[in-house]
């Protein structure tokens, strides 16, 4: 993980974001989960000098659920405490997170905060979602030949281009992220326009 | 700390003045007055041999028996060390200082305070902060720990110098009783008389014990520094027993042998060390070293408004950031975490031991409400009779905790006894309290309490939610507030750093 990261900041990417535990991935077995979450504050306290050292600010969409570990709860809040002065690549580990949970959460700060409905838009209805400073996310990479979205910042990846390699998640290394970069650079993006580039133009 | 009793420092006395007060005349040409800048005390004051001395001299006094009682009866010391440092700096500051108008207020002020300050120890001996012997030993102490201080950092003071510093001393007891008479007019007399009551009278007190060896190995951190606990308990660890060895070893002889306290080999040398360390430390730059300065920061609390406030603001985000990485970095222990609850409601039992037992002893009974009286009349600065209706307020919320929570009868209330019974809290008698306390509060009468009267109390400017449009609070709001944070359902108030801050 610590290696795909080292890659992405690497090749410039100033975003990044893990799907590291959805909010459906507690119907696991419990031992299972118990495992995942002592695995995940080891990872997250091994790494956390590291990731401070090379100016990656950290932080983590989600982790509201009270069956989280106080004490992984308070590794996370160190750790974007640490680094939340930090202005290299910021780097989004969702935990806990469901995409259709952000937007509820959204509608409802939109409707606390009593805000006319005509006057609701796109952009305003972004801004009451978790970290709304996030861009549209630009590629979405899942791994383990899976083609679904899992409810992963649906708000998000709009226009996101998708990549599904085979490779299994502990598996993915640099070399395939810089494949993926590779071939989301060889993409066309329209976003729902026309081509910019005419049938036998070259491309740039 | 210095005190026979609880917040400030020092034995007061009565309004009568200058029965036979010594004069600058006393000791020759020297014609510096005795207060002010000019004075021995003054230089002392931001001496950092003076942080061992005093401690030395707070140990001497504990050990006096009746200081010891009231210390252990009424002192939140232990809890709340850094709020009571703070407060006893202050008074010694109005004491010493140039303006006697300041001095007399405050003499005023502290034998109000010592007069509320009587019973009986465990042993059933009456003591009585307000006993002019017992206050005259409270300046022995400070006057012998000062001029000892010098000498064991190799730097002895020249026998004027202690003559001037003993005069200043005198009249301090002067200003506070009226009279100085308790201590001998010189200072030839004073080391007998020093020597009688350290042979006679001293003893090996709980209250002395607590100090030596529970108050630095408990020592909570100071509101700034409360991001950092890892840190700061592992810095303790060290510190805390060197400080007790240190000043053991400093004790007159006699004291030591007949207390039984240990003799540690190598301490003799480690306690001139450290008191020739900390004489090093004047070459330090102007201002490294101000200890006015230095104990204002530390009784800070975050997130208040102190003018400094962007500069130590800024410094707690690097403290918070250095304690996120220490503990980062901590090792896992190995046992499984226990569930903690977090972020659940404040318990009742929580709320007893961080705001209601200000003692610290377990129990809530008188001492832990008038500490938190005194708290607010020394921030407000009260004066008659508004200190007098504040205290009287919580004495009678005092009496209806007492008659709605003390199940057992012992005339004190335990923390179960308090879980218990917690629904009950918000009586009339405490909502007297709020009304009296908003009054006090109001300062200029307007039925307001506005943003500089605010700060006055909490030491920090109005929360963002402000309710009243005009930016001041209204009686109704502020007797909500205050009652909704004393039934203990509400976490993050501004009565939370005026009542918990150590």
């Amino acid at each position: 993980m610590i290696d795909v990261i080292e890659a992405a900041r690497r090749a410039g990417v100033r975003w990044l974001s893990l799907y590291a535990f959805s909010t459906e991935n507690w119907q696991r077995p419990g031992a299972e989960v118990d495992f995942l979450m002592r695995l995940v504050r080891r990872v997250v306290r091994k790494h956390a000098p590291l990731l401070h050292a090379r100016g990656i600010r950290c932080r983590f969409l989600g982790v509201t659920d009270p069956r989280i570990p106080p004490a992984l709860t308070r590794d996370f809040a160190d750790l974007m405490t640490l680094t939340e002065e930090n202005r290299g690549m910021t780097l989004t580990v969702a935990f806990d997170h469901g995409g259709r949970g952000d937007i509820v959460t959204a509608a409802r700060s939109l409707i606390r905060s009593g805000v006319p409905a005509e006057a609701v838009d796109e952009r305003s209805f972004a801004a009451h979602l978790p970290f709304p400073d996030t861009p549209d996310v630009d590629l979405v990479i899942r791994t383990s030949g899976e083609q679904r979205i899992s409810n992963f910042m649906l708000w998000q990846v709009a226009y996101a281009e998708w990549i599904f390699p085979p490779v299994l998640w502990p598996d993915f290394r640099a070399p395939h992220f810089l494949a993926c970069l590779h071939a989301y650079q060889q993409r066309d993006r329209r976003f729902g326009g026309v081509t910019p580039n005419s049938n036998g133009a070259e491309r740039p | 700390m210095t005190d026979t009793g609880s917040n400030e420092p020092g034995p007061t006395g009565g309004g009568e003045h200058h029965d036979r007060e010594p004069g600058p005349s006393a000791y020759g040409t020297d014609t510096t007055p005795l207060f002010g800048p000019g004075s021995r005390f003054n230089a002392f004051f931001n001496d950092p041999r003076w942080a061992l001395a005093i401690i030395r001299a707070t140990v001497l006094e504990a050990a006096h028996p009746q200081v010891g009682a009231a210390l252990i009866d009424n002192s939140t010391f232990v809890t709340h060390p850094w709020r009571r440092l703070r407060n006893t700096l202050v008074s010694l500051q109005r004491m010493f200082g140039a303006d006697d108008g300041v001095r007399q207020r405050e003499a005023a002020r502290l034998n109000r305070l010592h007069a509320r300050l009587s019973g009986t120890d465990a042993r059933d001996r009456p003591y009585d902060a307000m006993d002019p012997e017992v206050r005259a030993w409270v300046v022995a102490t400070i006057f012998e720990s000062s001029v000892t201080m010098c000498r064991l950092s190799g730097q002895p003071l020249e026998q004027t110098a202690i003559e001037r510093l003993y005069a200043e001393f005198r009249a301090y007891l002067a200003a506070l009783d009226g009279d100085a008479g308790h201590l001998p007019p010189t200072v030839q007399e004073f080391w007998t008389y020093y020597e009688r009551v350290v042979e006679e009278r001293l003893e090996n007190t709980e209250a002395m014990r607590v100090i030596l060896y529970k108050l630095f190995d408990h020592l909570p951190a100071p509101p700034l520094l409360q991001g950092l606990p890892t840190m700061w308990a592992a810095g303790r660890a060290i510190a805390g027993p060197l400080i007790g060895v240190i000043t053991v070893a400093s004790l007159p002889e006699p004291f030591r042998r007949r207390a039984g306290l240990p003799e540690v080999p190598g301490a003799q040398t480690l306690m001139q060390s450290a008191y020739l360390a900390a004489g090093l430390a004047r070459f330090l730059p102007d201002g490294w070293i101000q200890t006015e300065g230095l104990t204002k920061l530390l009784t800070l609390s975050p997130g208040g408004d102190d003018p400094r406030a962007r500069t130590v603001d800024a410094l707690r985000e690097r403290m918070k950031r250095a304690g996120a990485l220490v503990r980062l970095l901590t090792p896992i222990p190995p046992e499984p975490e226990p569930d903690g609850a977090t972020g659940a409601p404040r318990g009742a039992e929580e709320f007893f031991s961080a705001v209601l037992d200000q003692t610290g002893d377990g129990y809530v009974d008188w001492p832990d409400l008038a500490a938190m009286a005194r708290e607010i009349a020394g921030r407000l600065d009260l004066d008659e009779p508004e200190e007098t209706r504040l205290y009287d307020a919580f004495a009678d919320w005092w009496r209806e905790l007492q008659t709605a929570l003390d199940t057992d009868g012992d005339g004190r209330v335990s923390a179960p006894e308090y879980a218990a019974g917690v629904p009950s809290l918000a009586g009339p008698a405490l909502i007297r309290v709020a009304e009296v306390l908003f009054d006090v509060t109001d300062a200029d009468g307007d039925q307001r309490v506005d943003a500089h009267e605010y700060r006055t109390l909490f030491r920090r400017g109005f929360r963002r939610n402000v309710p009243g449009a005009d930016g001041t609070y209204s009686r109704g709001v502020f007797v909500r507030e205050f009652l909704s944070f004393m039934s203990g359902r509400e976490r993050s108030t501004p009565y939370d750093p005026l009542f918990t801050d150590a």
